[in-house]
């Protein structure tokens, strides 16, 4: 500290400091951190306490609306229809509006009574039908049904329309006790609960049943990709049934694709670095800088676009085969994993050669005549030398690609044009901004940092480069 | 007795862009001498190492090593080993690594090769050093790991790429005698380049002087020193005086040469004939106060103490002369020469060389105005 004050003085010193923190916070942790809580914040859904509360709304309602057939017990009951204006008239001002057309619409069951063995004691009233302790709860798409008298061990208790009145309305204070009773308990609970859960993270893990024929199923089971899904668990058959859990088998796909370019560009740049920074007369190796370096002054996304005009069904390699006359049908590039690779590679490839290029040209070329003069062969030479001074620019330029490719988003999407499975950027970006619970978005996206982070402290780990080495590098 | 000959054939180097390294050139190094290359920077004396060691193929003429053609092999299948000027250790590598790594490109186990590297790290006085990494050396320690890696892979000759000029005075100077003692134990044929006198004189059995891709003159340091057979030789070599004129008169093996400062006379080696134009050198050591068999008028200029001697700078009619003085005793007697004082200097005949003219080698003025 002391040192940079000395250095730049207070002032620079101070804006360097701020914009440490600045960044450190603003730019890294924090935007981690509300990532990380909306992953953890399940999607809202209607408390259980609410559900029980209801229930001691509507056997309130219940008792209030069967207490006005008490007295007119039992001489009206054979009216039927007419009870109907005296319980909506009734019911307006205890219940909710709603509680009005649903008992006049509903008094036919009544009107036509008869039919059932006992005979009902009053018309239908909706809110003493809804007033049990069976009562199915809210939960979202895909849980399992949930009740609330098996959820919390109640009796089941209801209120029978054949029941002389007054039982209805001893049933009914019952319920309505016990929904009271519920209610509070729940209520409490709720209010001591932890928020947060991994629900928005099981999705990721979720397997889905895939629907296909027998034939097919056979036809899938003897790819290579597929058998490896089986053999880590991301494909099974369960009922005969082919399940995947969807998002897994995705993010998995997308490491791979992602390691395999990155290795793709390394062994890509790796010559080239040697070349320009070690084999090449400085005067030449400028035009050979150059030509990497312009492609790099257009738009990546330019950059992607141009390859499409390349590979398209009517584009430049089509047109030239086919005018050739080697194929007589388009090649479908836009349907080949190969073809987003091989994008995906073009486009980060730079970041590959830079740092290796940067380590290699502080090599001392005395090292290398060195070793060769001492009877090494060029083979020995690479392994000896070059590489183990080059490891920190491969480690910088391995993560970089690695990370870029892993997160490519505009490249699959431009290239494959929905002609292929996404990759997992792609989902992540469906389950933010398409999908009706974006926190599953966060779930994933955050998943998937954390995960390509400990790839990359793995692979540092592996390559025995430390951060310190890194520094050497740019 | 392992070291071979070297023999270069007529070699001539020129790079692509058109500049001509090395012109035409005989040299025959004997197996297990100490040969010294000397000249300045640019003279093509690296240029020629590289030849020998197969990293520049020449233009012109071969090279061959035992008798052998070394057209087409390259750097790593010739009998030679390079000690590189900043000695280009490995520094990833611990040392005994380094010393072993010519063992391991010819495929030697990993055990055999740690002994040999020992055996090696014992020869150049290192014995304990060999887990630590060059970075952890000091320079004099480098400069032995470089040996010893070099001598590991068993050369017939090795290559010396002025390795001793980043070390200090008496570093260097207790390195010369080491490296002449490895020499002699190892027997393996030394070709050493340089551009310090020095080196070239302590520690070799022949030089050779180059310039400007020329190699000017061959023999032995005191065949240099004492009988040179160029101008350049004679400039480059040691400090001199040096005159030009026209040779007069040529009388014997003595040539007698009309300059500014009147006519002078030394040794004709050259057999140059009256009229050819001239130069006279005489050494700093051999110009003496008072009568002698050529005469000069001076004026003492400058005294500078070197110690044991004393550095005399006259001024002979425009001509700046230099002459070494043994210090006998503090301005005691007749050797106390009164600054400005015109006093009569001189030297013998036999102690003078006259030569050809030619170009010289730049004095230390010069290279400083540049």
């Amino acid at each position: 500290m002391s040192g940079l004050i000395q250095g730049f003085g207070r002032g620079l010193t101070i804006v360097f400091f701020v914009a440490a923190v600045v960044w450190g916070l603003v730019l890294i942790i924090l935007p981690q951190l509300t990532m990380l809580e909306r992953a953890l914040t399940a999607p809202a859904r209607q408390l259980d306490s609410s559900i029980a509360l209801q229930l001691a709304r509507d056997a309130g309602t219940c008792i209030s609306v069967l207490k006005t057939y008490e007295n007119t017990q039992p001489a009206t009951s054979s009216t039927g229809g007419l009870p109907v204006p005296s319980a909506s008239g009734m019911a307006v001002p205890s219940a909710s509006g709603m509680a009005v057309p649903s008992a006049s619409s509903m008094g036919i069951p009544s009107i036509s009574g008869g039919a059932g063995k006992a005979e009902a004691t009053r018309p239908y009233i909706l809110q003493c039908d809804r007033a049990t302790t069976h009562r199915q709860m809210v939960r979202g798409p895909g849980e399992e049904d949930e009740w609330l008298d098996t959820l919390f061990d109640l009796p089941d208790l209801s209120v029978t329309d054949t029941d002389p009145i007054p039982d209805q309305i001893a049933a009914a204070q019952r319920i309505a006790a016990i929904g009271q009773e519920v209610y509070q308990k729940l209520t409490e609970e709720e209010a001591k609960a932890f928020p947060y859960s991994g629900t928005n993270f099981e999705q990721l893990f979720a397997a889905r049943a895939i629907p296909m024929s027998a034939e097919q199923k056979a036809i899938d089971n003897t790819k290579p990709s597929k058998i490896f899904y089986s053999l880590i668990g991301l494909r099974f058959e369960k009922d005969g049934q082919v399940h995947e859990r969807i998002g897994l088998v995705t993010l998995v796909r997308t490491l791979v694709y992602a390691v395999v370019a990155t290795a793709l560009a390394l062994v890509l740049c790796y010559p080239i670095a040697y070349k320009v920074a070690l084999a090449t007369p400085p005067e030449r190796a400028v035009w050979l800088f150059l030509g990497l370096v312009i492609p790099y002054a257009i738009v990546e996304l330019m950059r992607v676009y141009a390859w499409t005009t390349i590979i398209d069904t009517n584009g430049l390699i089509n047109g030239l085969l086919t005018q050739i006359g080697i194929i007589s049908e388009p090649i479908q590039f836009k349907r080949m994993p190969g073809t987003v690779f091989l994008v995906v590679v073009y486009t980060y490839v730079l970041f590959m050669v830079f740092p290796i290029f940067n380590v290699m040209s502080t090599l001392d070329r005395n090292q290398i005549e060195a070793a060769r003069d001492l009877g090494a062969s060029m083979a020995r030479v690479h392994r000896r030398i070059v590489i183990p001074h080059s490891k920190p620019g491969i480690a910088v330029g391995c993560i970089a690609t690695f990370m870029l490719s892993a997160g490519a988003f505009s490249v699959p999407r431009i290239i494959s044009r929905g002609l292929q499975a996404d990759w997992f950027s792609q989902t992540i970006y469906n389950k933010f901004f398409e999908s009706e619970n974006s926190n599953v978005g966060a779930a994933y996206s955050f998943f998937y940092t954390v995960l390509c982070f400990a790839i990359v402290a793995i692979f540092m780990a592996v390559m025995r480069t430390r951060l310190k080495d890194f520094a050497r590098v740019q | 007795m392992r070291g071979k000959d070297v023999v270069l054939d007529g070699v001539s180097i020129t790079y692509p862009n058109g500049f001509t390294a090395v012109q035409p050139t005989d040299l025959k190094i004997e197996a297990g001498e100490f040969f010294s290359i000397l000249g300045p920077s640019g003279c093509g004396k690296t240029t020629i190492l590289r030849a020998v060691s197969g990293f520049v193929e020449p233009t012109g003429g071969r090279v061959l090593i035992g008798g052998e053609d070394q057209r087409g092999i390259g750097p790593n299948a010739r009998p030679t080993a390079l000690i590189f000027q900043n000695l280009a250790l490995f520094p990833l590598m611990p040392v005994w690594e380094n010393v072993a790594f010519g063992l391991e490109a010819r495929g030697m186990g990993r055990r055999a090769r740690r002994d040999r590297a020992q055996e090696l790290l014992n020869l150049v006085a290192l014995p304990e050093q060999g887990y630590k990494k060059p970075g952890e050396l000091s320079g004099g320690q480098r400069q032995r790991v470089a040996i010893a890696r070099a001598l590991a892979v068993e050369p017939a000759v090795l290559l010396l790429d002025e390795p001793l000029s980043a070390l200090d005075l008496k570093l260097r100077q207790h390195m010369r005698s080491e490296l002449r003692a490895i020499q002699q134990k190892t027997g393996v044929t030394f070709i050493y380049i340089t551009h310090d006198q020095g080196e070239a004189l302590t520690m070799s059995d022949r030089i050779a002087v180059m310039n400007n891709g020329v190699v000017e003159q061959v023999g032995s340091g005191d065949e240099i020193y004492s009988q040179p057979r160029t101008a350049f030789a004679a400039s480059f070599v040691g400090e001199t005086n040096m005159l030009q004129g026209t040779v007069k008169r040529v009388s014997g093996d003595m040539a007698a040469v009309g300059t500014s400062v009147g006519r002078l006379r030394g040794r004709n080696p050259m057999g140059l004939q009256p009229g050819d134009p001239a130069m006279v050198f005489f050494r700093p050591e051999v110009l003496r106060v008072g009568p002698a068999e050529n005469q000069l008028t001076g004026k003492l200029v400058r005294r500078d103490l070197e110690g044991a001697f004393v550095n005399l700078f006259f001024d002979v009619q425009g001509h700046s002369m230099t002459m070494h003085q043994t210090n006998s005793g503090v301005g005691v007697g007749g050797n106390v020469v009164p600054l400005n004082g015109e006093i009569e200097l001189g030297y013998d005949t036999a102690d003078a060389v006259v030569l050809p003219a030619s170009v010289l080698a730049r004095t230390g003025r010069e290279m400083a105005a540049q």
